[in-house]
């Protein structure tokens, strides 16, 4: 009885309340956007999940409970049956070997047998209940013991850490070291993207362990870890001659000679009307100070700081690969629910259970059929089936 | 030349849309026949269509708004021709047909052009998610379009009158009936369409479900559904009820179709 009120009450309502909190979550998705992993929300599937699992319960108590009840029925209540017929001029074992070319065999006693085919249809909702939940737990285990990031490379460049996706980022280390061997992006004519691969190869312990090129939808896999290719772009390396040394600066990156500090503390592509120039930061003693230092301006490439020629040579885009970076252990438990829901589906909506009972009568063999569902096919099989019966020479 | 053939598939609709409205109104059997051949001459010219653009292209053609809302009202016609095998609902042909080709018509306001495609469309999946997504959505435009005749018909029923033609649809039970085959058959699709979505977002986000606007949207399309499903067969409701849930259903599914392209965006959307 309380199964019953927890299925039927509890099952749509469970339904209902994540779809108007889901909708609710989509006109707040332009503001909040990380509802999803509330933990209200997370409580929501947690109570779906567990009414589903309460329900799952009554139902395999059912299925115990009706194994036993699969008996011979009285030829009574075969002839109530909308599909019975007699079959005098026939021998018992005769039709019976003709019924068990398409059933099975369920129960046989002295009186008759009862024959069966597509009974996993009975098990159908319940497989995909079960799937659901084994869906649900892998999205658990993936919540709880997986994480998402990305790391960008420049060609060359080996990085041992990822940065983590949220509210901070935080950096993390992925236990062993990527390293970008080459990025290419091609176009079409039209100057969409075609195609981006990075060659990418993973070291551990100072070995190249694996590596492979990573393209759009050909993500690499190690020890758990995907590295998908997600995005592009470039950013400015800054060629430096500090007092007659060749220096090679990104932004944001320091540099010492002697007494000199310095650092390229901005880029700006357009300085006014002057082209690209670096603001490039240095100190005074204790002082902070900065100048610019302009590309296409004489005058600015060439500067004294601190008693030390410095001059900006050149100014190069270099690419680098966005690469997202995920580990989910709940990734195959998800996948193994897909298989059994899709499993699930197939059995409930495509497979029949028919039941055809053979009974020893006065009046010779009696046959009698009953279907739960697409009553009016099993109508035309129950026909044919007669039909063969009675053509049918020993 | 791949317009070509697509405008000679819209003509077929087109005859057979008329075809099968002066059927309605004149209950000839031979007008009826001349719709079911134009049908079948439309549903095949327009197959070629899809095949002849497949080459073209090099990649499944379901890849921005021209091209899905034609595989769209393929998958609808198809879909007609597989249950007329069943039922007799040759009166719905006047209502499903119109449809089609206004979804042609629709079609043919966006750019007809072969773009190429981008990276992140290069993928296998790509033919076994939309094609099992637009199946799963054309059996519940199908259903969606039964749903309305069954509520207008017993609403009729109800006051004791007949409606427009009301002799020739199908009775209620039939109608009820083709909704629930409707039922059994979207809901895998819908179900195999997102899972294969799913699958392919492992390859390629990185993520087999990131909440983006259209996979949210299609579970709560599938969890509609999913409701529909328990009330009928565990509640066993029927008839009007049933129907108005298809109707909510349908909705939701166009809103993930068109609603999250045009006014959400997200990584799904594609024009």
């Amino acid at each position: 009885m309380l199964g019953t009120v927890v299925k039927q009450g509890a099952t749509p309502e469970e339904y209902l309340a994540l779809y108007s909190e889901n909708t609710y979550k989509i006109i707040t998705l332009f503001g909040l956007d990380d509802a999803y992993h509330a933990p209200w929300f997370i409580a929501l599937i947690a109570l779906f999940a567990l009414s589903l699992v309460l329900c799952s319960l009554r139902r395999l108590t059912l299925f115990a409970r009706e194994t036993k009840v699969v008996m011979l029925p009285g030829e009574d209540k075969l002839l109530k049956m909308d599909l019975h017929s007699y079959v005098p001029e026939k021998d018992f074992d005769e039709v019976l070997g003709l019924l068990t070319r398409r059933y099975g065999l369920a129960v046989r006693d002295e009186q008759g047998v009862v024959l069966e085919k597509g009974r996993l249809s009975r098990y159908g909702v319940f497989i995909i209940h079960a799937s659901i939940i084994i869906i649900l737990a892998g999205s658990f285990i993936g919540l709880l013991f997986g994480y998402k990031g990305f790391v960008t490379l420049k060609i060359g460049e080996t990085k041992d850490r990822l940065v983590l996706r949220g509210k901070d980022p935080a950096e993390m280390p992925l236990g062993f070291a990527v390293m970008c061997k080459d990025f290419k992006v091609s176009f079409y004519p039209t100057g969409e993207p075609k195609d981006f691969v990075s060659t990418v190869e993973i070291v551990e312990n100072g070995k190249i362990v694996a590596g492979k090129e990573i393209r759009v939808n050909e993500p690499l896999s190690y020890k758990g870890i995907r590295f998908y290719q997600s995005h592009y772009g470039s950013t400015p390396v800054f060629f430096f001659n500090v007092g007659g040394e060749r220096v090679v600066l990104a932004e944001r990156e320091a540099f010492r000679k002697n007494s000199l500090l310095l650092m390229v503390a901005r880029y700006e592509r357009k300085v006014h009307d002057f082209g690209p120039g670096v603001l490039v930061a240095y100190l005074d003693g204790n002082e902070p100070k900065a100048t610019w230092f302009l590309k296409n301006v004489d005058r600015l490439r060439e500067q004294n700081l601190q008693g030390i020629k410095v001059n900006l040579n050149d100014i190069q885009e270099r690419p680098y690969t966005g690469l997202e970076v995920s580990r989910d252990p709940g990734v195959f438990v998800v996948w193994t629910g897909f298989v059994f829901i899709l499993f699930g589906l197939y059995v409930n909506f495509f497979v029949r259970h028919r039941r055809i009972y053979l009974l020893k009568t006065a009046g010779g063999p009696l046959v009698a059929g009953t279907a739960l569902k697409n009553k009016g096919n099993f109508d035309k099989e129950f026909k044919k089936l007669l039909e063969e019966i009675h053509v049918h020479t020993p | 030349m791949n317009v070509l053939i697509f405008y000679s598939a819209l003509f077929c609709y087109l005859l057979s849309s008329l075809a099968y409205l002066v059927y309605l109104v004149y209950n000839k059997k031979t007008v009826e026949k001349a719709g079911h051949y134009a049908l079948l001459a439309a549903f095949f010219i327009h197959l070629a269509s899809v095949v002849f653009r497949y080459f073209q292209a090099g990649h499944t053609p379901i890849t921005n708004m021209f091209e899905s809302l034609s595989f769209f009202a393929f998958c609808i016609a198809g879909f007609f021709l597989f249950l007329k095998r069943t039922y007799a609902i040759s009166s719905i042909g006047c209502i499903v047909l119109p449809a089609v080709s206004l979804l042609l018509i629709w079609a043919l306001t966006y750019p007809t052009d072969v773009k190429p495609l981008p990276p992140i469309l290069k993928s296998y999946w790509l033919p076994i998610h939309t094609t099992f997504s637009f199946l799963g959505n054309a059996i519940f435009f199908i259903s969606f379009l039964v749903s309305i005749i069954y509520i207008i018909a017993e609403r009729e029923i109800k006051r004791k009158k007949s409606f427009l033609f009301s002799a020739r649809f199908p009775s209620l039970e039939t109608l009820d009936l083709i909704n629930y085959r409707c039922m059994s058959y979207g809901f895998p699709f819908l179900t195999v369409g997102i899972i294969t979505g799913s699958i392919w977002a492992g390859f390629a986000w990185g993520s087999y479900w990131s909440w983006d606007p259209k996979e949210t949207w299609s579970l709560i399309t599938w969890i509609v559904y999913a409701i529909l499903i328990h009330n009928r067969l565990a509640i066993g409701w029927r008839g009007k009820k049933t129907a108005y849930l298809m109707i909510a259903g349908f909705i939701s599914m166009l809103f993930t179709f068109l609603g999250v392209n045009f006014l959400l965006g997200g990584l799904h959307s594609y024009m």
